[in-house]
């Protein structure tokens, strides 16, 4: 079948109309969905000199097959461990998607960039560790509704800021690294940050050492009788 | 503080090096600018890196320090060819880092272990959590356990052999939330400095040959007091 000089024309422009929004869409993903488009829009904003990401594969319907994500029985991706893997580039706001996370183990990479506040959507996360990164910013409030959280470790970044005292409401976090960064402002003593010593808080040289409240009387003073009738204990 | 004196441990063992080093360094003065930047790159590696080869140091110390009659120290703790993070696969013990061999916790519940208090996990310098419940220790729980446990946070070392008394200074372990003392031998007073300790939330003594009033912490309930010599005070009936 012949094509008019028109129409092809007109097939040109649209397809190059196409392009370049599927272009635009894969970089700045406007709506982006499932796991594999969110995971694909990071590895499109990384740069990956190792080649860690090439078993990353768009084509596929999920990432479970994929290196470094794990998925769980019904498919989900819950895991993705990529630590030590030299990656540079941001993280993007579509990772707050992945409902199913469980661990996001990026340490000791040259991520740069804030932490994006939609991480906070991540409600089943255990492990957040992007410790040894070139992170900056603020720490978001949001992370305060990881209410499972049991290790975040955000060390060794140049994270400014203060420390969000919607930290302090996580029941379940065990270990908590925020040292060496630029933090700056007081430093938490209730909730959750009862267990916590000054090793989690060491080298943020603007950060305000924690106080002590003053101590109360060493016994309990023993009520005096009265004078009127028998004095009760 | 207790950080300080934790920390002064490594200072003095430096400035011994650096005396040796000063005597060879006068004998050849070329070196001397070196030798003066790599001490001073020491001393201040004491406050950078906090704890690598010294928690190694620490958990083959207290290896070698207690009997460990069912082996269970033998077979899992490996020091031979060490890595970075192998000893966070050692059992009861959990790391602050997965590939830093740093120590956060250890959990020595229940192995049958006997001999005193190892005082070598003072190299354990990033130590938080200690259980060393239901084993055979003995002897007195040290009295500078404040310099040993600086950041101790849980200290269970209840169903032991423990005896003497509760050491005063560990009123210095500010960081105290939960302190397990139950089933030993241990007699005297419970020292009243313990009301110093503001996070504490857990404090139990029961079964103890522990006498006298008992420290101000409205947060202890009587029970945790239960089955010593004459305790009196506080949820208790008050002393006579």
């Amino acid at each position: 079948m012949r094509w008019k000089k028109t129409e092809l024309a007109d097939m040109q422009m649209g397809s190059f109309f196409l392009l370049a929004i599927l272009a635009f869409g894969l970089v700045l993903n406007v709506s982006a969905n499932t796991e594999v488009e969110v995971l694909y829009a990071w590895k499109a904003n990384l740069i990956d000199p190792n080649n860690v990401l090439q078993s990353w594969d768009a084509t596929l319907a999920n990432p479970c097959t994929w290196l470094h994500v794990t998925c769980n029985g019904d498919n989900n991706l819950v895991r993705i461990d990529l630590g030590k893997a030299n990656l540079s580039g941001p993280l993007i706001p579509q990772l707050g998607q992945l409902s199913n996370l469980m661990y996001l183990e990026l340490y000791d990479n040259n991520i740069s960039g804030a932490i994006p506040i939609e991480l906070g959507n991540l409600i089943k996360l255990v492990s957040l560790d992007l410790f040894s990164n070139r992170l900056s910013g603020h720490i978001p409030d949001s992370l305060g509704n990881l209410q499972r959280l049991r290790f975040l470790r955000l060390n060794n970044n140049s994270l400014s800021g203060s420390i969000p005292r919607s930290l302090t409401t996580i029941a379940t976090l065990q270990v908590l690294d925020l040292s060496s960064n630029h933090l700056t402002g007081d430093i938490p003593i209730n909730g959750s940050f009862a267990f916590f010593t000054p090793m989690s808080f060491r080298n943020n040289p603007g950060l305000k050492p924690q106080k002590f409240p003053p101590p109360p009387p060493m016994f309990q003073i023993a009520p005096t009788p009265s004078a009127k009738g028998p004095s009760s204990s | 503080m207790c950080l300080i004196r934790a920390c002064s441990q490594e200072y003095i063992s430096r400035f011994s090096l650096v005396g040796s080093w000063l005597k060879m360094v006068l004998m050849s003065g070329r070196t001397f600018c070196a030798h003066v930047i790599i001490n001073f790159l020491l001393l201040l590696s004491c406050n950078i890196i906090y704890g690598t080869e010294t928690d190694i140091f620490c958990l083959k110390s207290i290896k070698d320090s207690l009997e460990d009659p069912y082996g269970y120290l033998k077979s899992s703790w490996d020091f031979n060819n060490i890595t970075q993070g192998s000893i966070c696969r050692f059992t009861g013990v959990e790391c602050w880092h997965p590939d830093e061999n740093r120590v956060l916790n250890l959990n020595l519940s229940n192995v049958g272990l006997k001999g005193q208090f190892p005082r070598a996990i003072q190299n354990c310098t990033s130590l938080t959590g200690l259980d060393f419940s239901i084993n055979k220790l003995s002897g007195k729980i040290p009295a500078d356990i404040d310099v040993l446990l600086p950041f101790v946070v849980t200290l269970d070392l209840s169903y032991n052999m423990f005896s003497g008394e509760i050491p005063k200074s560990i009123a210095n372990c500010s960081y105290l939330n939960s302190l397990k003392l139950d089933r030993n031998a241990l007699s005297g007073r419970i020292p009243g400095e313990l009301s110093f300790l503001t996070r504490l939330r857990t404090f139990t003594v029961t079964n103890n040959l522990l006498r006298g009033p008992v420290p101000n912490l409205p947060q202890v309930p009587a029970e945790s007091y239960a089955n010593n010599s004459d305790l009196c005070g506080g949820p208790l009936p008050p002393c006579s």
